[in-house]
């Protein structure tokens, strides 16, 4: 399987780069965090560019569009700690949506055209995804919380158990939907609980770990971004802080964390473009689909916390002031990190999967 | 699987005796079946897949010879009996030596009939390779040898060896050696092999080299070009070592399945550090297809430096959880003692964990040297 980028992704990554090199410097994360509505100018950007076309399985007759490029592109966003919703419409609204019938083809067509979604996935209580909300009579009814995106979102996808099997829905934010804001570990990023009691504008039936493989590697897409933009800071400081007469970036003790960086880095993204391209692979058995994106979710998140970790440490001081944009990185990745599943709960399952299966 | 791929693994398949995975403790041991099996893969063509025929390949791609690579390790195919030879020394021959060298040398050493060391390290010159002490000496026709080889794996058994001297001591040090290959029966050189601490069967060996004619024919590359030599050669060793590492991790995955314990212990404790490998084992395989996925672009591939320093502390992770796995059997185990033992050697041969991490940080991220 060839799980390199070709040169049209690579020339999609270049030209998002590019894009995200000018309208949205680290700075404009800085600012999301005080001013609720700084994201809506990069959006209009990012919608006018036709990136949330993203959403859709294919935006070209060819269907060249798949998870890969999705994955280049919210690798690029993450690396630019972007604070716009494309991870949490395009990545894992739509993510849900495209693993869905045919029911939810509208609203995949209205994230495509810029519409924001997010997604409700976390029950609470529970440290892994799953199906928060219950259909029943027509409704759908339940808790989820940390639902990213949330405060930007007109729509919300969830997962819903019905006497029929689970059932991916989406409601309107608004009458039978109650937002509960709350300080959150990345503002720039923001999160929110919901309680749902409301009649659905759209329904299919889903199968559950088909459905949340895609929006595990967009997270990890993300969180690769993150690791390398982070690590790129620590290397930059690494090698002009001077003490005891030379850069620190001389020293082992620098030297091999950055390198211990570096392999994460590497073994996450190598797990999340393979995971991307299992996922475009129609020949893919849903289980092995939601193991490669688990374990890349997982490998993703150590290597942005460990990244992250590192830079503080690598900066010093510095990195504990609001005005070094360390913590900027640190906030994104500690928040994707518990995202989804954290770490050691995806080893877990893919752990124990592996354990009851045959040899 | 590819056509390519299925005929190989029915070659194989045919090749190997009925019950070798029923009793692969015992054929991992099995000179005479891995002596044989390094033949029958010469004159099949999958020794050096991307090789000649006449050279023990088929003229192959990259992407392909990897494919068979890791069919035959996944297979735990038998283990070539003198790796250093076929990994190491034979693409150094191949890449530096003369029509003369490859005609005498090359096939006796891919069939398996020549064994080959690596004269590297010396008592004073481990990491710091290029610190080597042992002189090479002009006299004519003839260099003069003086000096002292260890950790020489195999000389004992091994007809030639490609060693290491320093020919011009006034040179920066990377560039006063050079690569001579070595009859081992020469006048002069004595072996002495080092017991090993586990049952290992790759013996490391002491070689005195007390002045040791050696023919100017006998230089691998230029005179002073030994750095570039062994640079070239530890190259496709790290690109075999990954390789290695991968069916070895898979194995102890294996193991670890296979724990028979039931007590609460038995199982949930171990299930998060067991994803955690199994993500190690798919990031090894995944990023050295990308890395020769760049290669065969003509870009840059930097991940593949990764994958030494990844593949050797996963391999000893993974059997130190199957020690964890196996509770009180892992102390009556004498298969898992040695591969906890020879999981330890990964992170020190072909370049330790440390100097991996400096050329990561040197080359890769550009980092000042310390």
């Amino acid at each position: 399987m060839d799980v390199g980028l070709n040169s049209d992704q690579l020339a999609l990554r270049d030209g998002v780069r590019d894009v995200l090199r000018t309208e949205c410097p680290p700075a404009v994360a800085r600012q999301a965090i005080t001013d609720p509505e700084r994201w809506r100018s990069v959006w209009k950007t990012v919608v006018d560019l036709g990136w949330t076309e993203l959403a859709l399985p294919s935006a070209d007759t060819d269907g060249s569009f798949g998870r890969m490029e999705l994955t280049v592109v919210l690798e690029e966003c993450g690396a630019a700690i972007a604070p716009i919703p494309l991870l949490s419409s395009v990545g894992l609204a739509a993510g849900v949506l495209r693993a869905a019938g045919a029911g939810v083809d509208d609203v995949l067509g209205d994230i495509a055209g810029g519409t924001v979604a997010a997604l409700a996935v976390h029950p609470p209580a529970h440290r892994l995804p799953g199906v928060p909300m219950t259909l029943e009579g027509g409704r759908v009814q339940g808790r989820a919380v940390t639902v990213p995106g949330l405060p930007r979102a007109e729509l919300i996808v969830t997962l819903a158990a019905s006497a029929d099997g689970p059932v991916a829905a989406v409601v309107r934010v608004g009458d039978g939907v109650i937002v509960h804001d709350a300080e959150c570990t990345d503002p720039a990023q923001p999160v929110a609980d919901v309680e749902i009691d409301a009649e659905p504008i759209a329904l299919a039936p889903v199968d559950l770990e088909s459905a949340l493989a895609t929006p595990l590697v967009a997270a990890a897409a993300d969180l690769v971004g993150v690791a390398g933009a982070t690590l790129a800071r620590s290397v930059e400081y690494a090698k002009s802080r001077q003490q005891f007469g030379k850069p620190i970036g001389a020293f082992q003790g620098i030297k091999h964390a950055l390198a211990d960086n570096y392999v994460a880095l590497e073994r996450a993204r190598g797990l999340t473009y393979a995971a991307a391209a299992r996922l475009d692979d129609a020949a893919t058995p849903h289980a092995a689909g939601w193991n490669a994106a688990a374990l890349a979710k997982a490998a993703a998140a150590e290597a942005a916390v460990g990244c992250a970790r590192a830079a503080v440490q690598v900066h010093g001081a510095l990195a504990q002031t609001w005005e070094h944009d360390i913590h900027l990185y640190l906030r994104h990745a500690w928040q994707g990190a518990s995202t989804l599943g954290d770490s050691r709960a995806l080893y877990h399952v893919v752990g124990r999967r592996f354990a009851g299966s045959a040899a | 699987m590819t056509d390519l791929v299925a005929e190989f693994a029915g070659w194989l398949t045919d090749f190997l005796p009925n019950d070798y995975y029923e009793r692969y403790s015992e054929y991992r041991w099995d000179l005479g079946l891995r002596r044989d099996h390094q033949r029958a893969a010469f004159e099949a063509g999958w020794l050096q897949p991307t090789w000649s025929r006449e050279h023990g390949g088929r003229s192959l791609g990259l992407a392909d010879a990897m494919q068979i690579r890791l069919e035959s390790a996944m297979r735990s195919a038998p283990k070539l009996p003198n790796v250093a030879g076929v990994g190491v020394a034979a693409p150094g021959i191949r890449e530096f030596g003369t029509a003369e060298q490859i005609d005498r040398l090359l096939v006796p050493l891919l069939r398996g009939d020549e064994w080959w060391a690596l004269g590297m390290s010396e008592p004073e010159a481990g990491s710091d390779f290029a610190g080597l002490r042992t002189r090479a000496v002009r006299d004519g026709d003839m260099f003069r040898l003086k000096g002292r080889k260890i950790w020489t794996t195999h000389a004992h058994l091994s007809r030639w060896c490609t060693l290491y001297a320093r020919t011009d001591p006034d040179a920066p040090k990377h560039r006063g050696i050079s690569c001579f290959i070595l009859d081992l029966e020469s006048a002069g050189v004595t072996i002495e092999p080092i017991r090993m601490a586990s049952i290992s069967d790759e013996t490391f060996c002491e070689v005195v080299l007390d002045d040791v004619e050696l023919p100017a024919d006998n230089l691998l590359g230029p005179c002073n070009g030994g750095w570039q030599v062994a640079m070239s050669s530890l190259n496709h060793e790290r690109q075999m070592i990954w390789i290695m590492n991968w069916v070895e991790i898979q194995r102890g995955l294996n193991s670890v399945r296979e724990s028979e314990a039931t007590d609460d212990y038995a199982a949930g404790e171990l299930f998060a550090e067991l994803g955690s490998l199994l993500a190690d084992a798919e990031a090894l395989r995944a990023t050295g297809y990308r890395a020769l996925t760049n290669e065969l672009a003509g870009r840059p591939s930097p991940e593949a430096d990764i994958l030494k320093l990844l593949g050797s502390q996963t391999l000893q992770r993974v059997w130190e959880l199957a020690a964890a796995a196996a509770g009180p059997r892992s102390i009556d185990d004498a298969d898992l003692l040695f591969e906890r033992q020879d999981a330890l050697a990964a992170t020190i041969y072909g370049g330790t964990s440390e100097i991996q991490r400096n050329i990561i940080a040197e080359r890769l991220l550009g980092l000042p040297k310390g």
